[in-house]
């Protein structure tokens, strides 16, 4: 008897030291917040998108060389001079509750996100009809020829994911609800537990695509039994969980910790391909900048921007002063006015400053602690801008203070946010008239009608050239540089992509 | 009705009085902040249409009178309203938290127990010692140094390197695999949060005995021959009792407000750090909520406190 009570205690304990044993497979994702709604047609949280780009799917993915390639869709058609397009559909798709996939979902999902998605408007809101045709084809008639279409369906983040149409039809302007989280994705949602974790788990009867894996594009398979994103908002937490075993994956490490990382036999390094950069609006509605075009030349003259970027990211792997809106290697890489991107120079600020009429009026620069490299950057400008003789107040609040003062053009002259590398530039918000900052310059509408007028990439790339241009000369806002951010991941993860392209997938990847 | 019940509905009466004032500071408070829990819903790229459109549908455009009628009468009834974050009760989520902060408090409570009670002792049954100066050494460096650091330095330790303990979240025992094996993941937090409380437990302690040792009828207690630790049990340690366990209700008090540090740093899905991230969100109804829960666990704990002082000693003046 005291032998099996020893026993018993023995082996409570090795329990309690070591947890339970589970054959399944489960990959601990540690996320930077808890996610807002998982509707990513209506949102672009990143937190969003990454959880949500397991589960639901659009029309067509990127490739490893970010074109877009077919995914729900097996071929389409474009007729009437790029006004209509016809898509058809593949026919063996299945949605998690199993239903099949019709032409009756996807223009059900295509009409909700040009009435109320996020970025649906840029391409759908004056479209003509979006119409089913066929049991597997659809059709969506556009008033004017939108040579990024491809890209926009493409694009997961605030993109037309599809739902089955009585879901979508049901929620119409608000967010789908979690029992309605149903997609056509590898894998399903499974359980959303508040302030612990949201969690999916492998889709059985996943229709995969028939072509080659590529990027996002092509064949995906859940391996991974279940997906568990768990929110760690404390860096140390995230970085010594991944270290002791915890996770197997967590995101958003600070630079000044990636050279010791790196050393790190414990994880892995994983660095995300497409940079983020930061971007200054300037009001173009009210207030001293309103169209003092010489003004904002003078103040980005002012700025160092390589200065700004070594003291906010550090090592130099982990930043670039790039003045493109595009890295080297995209098609849409252009120098087009980026000799003006960081010049460092205050005498030359000062004296411009002068002849644009300054006379030392408060220049209001809104900014926010939550993203610590934000306000690093905007601390270093503001004393740029002191030596030039510009008089810049910080005006520091946090993330959801200045989301709504950003709204409102009489409490800032100058907001500071970030922007991910987006697949066409008729995604970057600069272009959206409407994003606070408001540039709506005749000129910019001329090469904006003349960019999205065509569907000839060469015509495309030109005028995009020229738009690049003209925010130098304009200046509705001014990037600060890319930022490489990078995440880190236990080394018994095999098979991710070696950088990730938008935010990490865990198709067709094992431990 | 005796002296204690008509004394605990008196304190009941004015609990409630209390937590009606407080609601209404606590409601004002909140809508004073800036910042739209709407675009933190619908994110950067949201437009003011679809802004309003959600604001609308959850009720947020009427006046704030409207707003705090219509939640004052639903939590009269037990209704804390749903969040806007999550689409799920609030009462739901906060009972969620409350599992790992009320375990996360117990475990906390009796580290300070085991560590700051019996280590006071002997520091002050041995005053002027190596140990004495030790412990008091110790207690003054643990009550200095922040929670956090002590929390980091825990899980760089005992999980990242020695792999003993895991190093943050908590899955419930009730609910998750693991059952009540789980409770190894409280075990660094509330190691991190008992610090500076023991600390603080062991030098009141040493002081209320050494004060309590100076009393006359302790010197009597002695001179009549009785055992030395008889008089330090009996004599000594009872009577300090009483400044020890006010100071427990303090501390009870404080893990609530320490605990929102320790839960953020190992990850605990607490009530600590859903009232964070809430602010952080302005989940209004999530805010309101879990205030309202911690101003009634402040007045029950100050109730519950007074009442074992008076029958620790029937001489505390209730009134």
């Amino acid at each position: 008897m005291k032998f099996l009570n020893l026993k018993t205690i023995a082996l409570a304990a090795t329990i309690f030291a070591s947890g339970q044993v589970s054959a399944e497979t489960i990959l601990r994702y540690a996320t930077i917040s808890e996610p807002p709604s998982l509707d990513v047609q209506m949102g672009t949280a990143s937190v969003a998108s990454l959880i949500s780009s397991h589960m639901f799917e659009t029309l067509y993915a990127f490739d490893a060389k970010f074109a877009p390639q077919p995914l729900l869709v097996v071929s389409d058609k474009v007729a009437d001079g790029g006004k209509t397009l016809i898509l058809s559909l593949r026919k063996d798709v299945v949605f998690h509750n199993g239903q099949k996939m019709t032409a009756k979902d996807v223009a059900a999902s295509l009409t909700r996100w040009g009435a109320h998605g996020s970025r649906g408007k840029v391409l759908l809101k004056t479209a003509k009809s979006i119409e089913v045709t066929g049991e597997y084809e659809v059709t969506i008639k556009l008033p004017e020829p939108n040579g990024a279409w491809r890209a926009m369906l493409a694009f997961p983040n605030g993109g037309p994911v599809i739902y089955p149409a009585d879901i979508v039809t049901a929620a119409g302007s608000t967010p789908i609800s979690k029992e309605n989280y149903i997609g056509t994705g590898p894998y399903k949602f499974n359980d959303w537990r508040p302030n612990r974790y949201v969690e999916l788990v492998k889709f059985d009867k996943y229709a995969a695509s028939p072509m080659p894996a590529s990027g996002l594009a092509g064949k995906r398979e859940a391996i991974i039994d279940k997906l568990r994103f768990m929110p760690v908002p404390d860096v140390g937490t995230r970085t010594s969980g991944v270290q002791a075993g915890d996770y197997d994956y967590a995101e958003f490490i600070p630079g000044d910790l990636f050279d010791d990382l790196s050393k790190d036999s414990s994880v892995k390094i994983h660095l995300n391909g497409a940079p983020i950069f930061g971007l200054m609006f300037v009001n173009s509605k009210v207030g001293i900048l309103k169209d003092n075009f010489k003004l904002r030349r003078a103040i980005q003259m002012a700025l160092n921007k390589e200065e700004a970027l070594r003291v906010s990211i550090g090592p130099e792997k982990l930043w670039s002063a790039n003045g493109s809106f595009y890295s080297k290697g995209s098609a849409w890489y252009s120098e087009a006015g980026t000799e003006a991107f960081s010049q460092a120079d205050p005498e030359g600020a000062k004296k411009l400053a002068k002849e644009a009429g300054y006379d030392g009026t408060p220049i209001k620069l809104l900014v926010s602690t939550n993203y610590q490299f934000h306000y690093d950057q905007a601390a270093v400008f503001t004393k740029h801008l002191a030596k030039a003789g510009i008089n810049v107040q910080m005006v520091v609040v946090d993330w959801a203070t200045l989301l709504k003062k950003r709204g409102q053009p009489d409490q800032w002259d100058i907001f500071f946010t970030h922007h991910g590398t987006v697949p066409d530039p008729a995604l970057i918000t600069a272009m959206n008239d409407s994003y606070p900052g408001w540039w709506n310059t005749p000129r910019k509408q001329a090469l904006k009608a003349e960019f999205t007028g065509t569907a000839d990439i060469n015509k495309r790339i030109a005028t995009w050239n020229k738009i690049q241009a003209l925010i130098y000369e304009e200046v509705p806002a001014m990037k600060t540089g890319d930022v490489f951010s990078y995440n880190i991941a236990s080394p018994k993860l095999k098979g991710m992509l070696e950088k990730s392209m938008f935010w990490p997938n865990f198709w067709g990847v094992s431990m | 009705m005796d002296f204690i019940t008509s004394y605990s509905v008196r304190r009941t009466g004015a609990a409630i009085i209390t937590m009606m004032a407080a609601s209404v500071i606590i409601f004002a408070f909140i809508h004073l902040i800036p910042g739209d829990p709407m675009y933190v819903l619908l994110g950067d790229g949201a437009t003011p249409d679809q802004v309003e459109a959600l604001r609308h549908k959850m009720g947020l455009d009427r006046s704030i009178f409207i707003q705090y009628m219509a939640w004052l009468s639903n939590a009269l009834q037990g209704d804390l309203g749903t969040s806007l974050f999550f689409q799920e009760p609030v009462l739901t989520i906060i009972v969620d938290g409350a599992e790992t902060s009320l375990l996360l408090a117990a475990i906390t409570m009796v580290w300070v127990v085991l560590i700051g009670i019996p280590i006071g002792m002997i520091a002050a049954t041995r005053q002027g010692s190596a140990i004495d100066q030790t412990a008091s050494g110790l207690a003054m460096l643990f009550a200095s140094v922040p929670t956090f650091w002590v929390g980091l330095y825990l899980i760089l330790i005992f999980a990242a390197w020695l792999g003993w303990l895991p190093s943050s979240g908590y899955p419930s025992i009730f609910y998750d695999e693991g059952g009540i094996a789980n409770l190894r993941y409280l075990l660094l937090p509330s190691l991190a949060l008992a610090a500076p409380n023991a600390a603080l437990i062991l030098r009141l302690t040493r002081a209320s005995m050494l004060d309590v040792a100076r009393q006359d009828y302790v010197r009597t207690a002695r001179a009549k021959g009785i055992h030395p630790r008889q008089v330090t049990i009996r004599h000594i340690f009872r009577n300090a009792l009483i400044a020890v366990v006010a100071a427990f209700g303090f501390t009870l008090a404080a893990l609530i407000s320490e605990a929102v540090v320790t839960e953020t740093v190992f990850s605990l899905p607490g009530v600590g750090r859903l009232i964070v991230q809430s602010i952080l969100r302005r989940d209004y109804p999530v805010i309101q909520g879990v205030m309202l829960v911690t101003v009634m666990l402040y007045l029950v704990i100050n109730l519950a406190v007074d009442l074992i002082n008076r029958m620790l000693d029937p001489r505390v003046e209730l009134d």
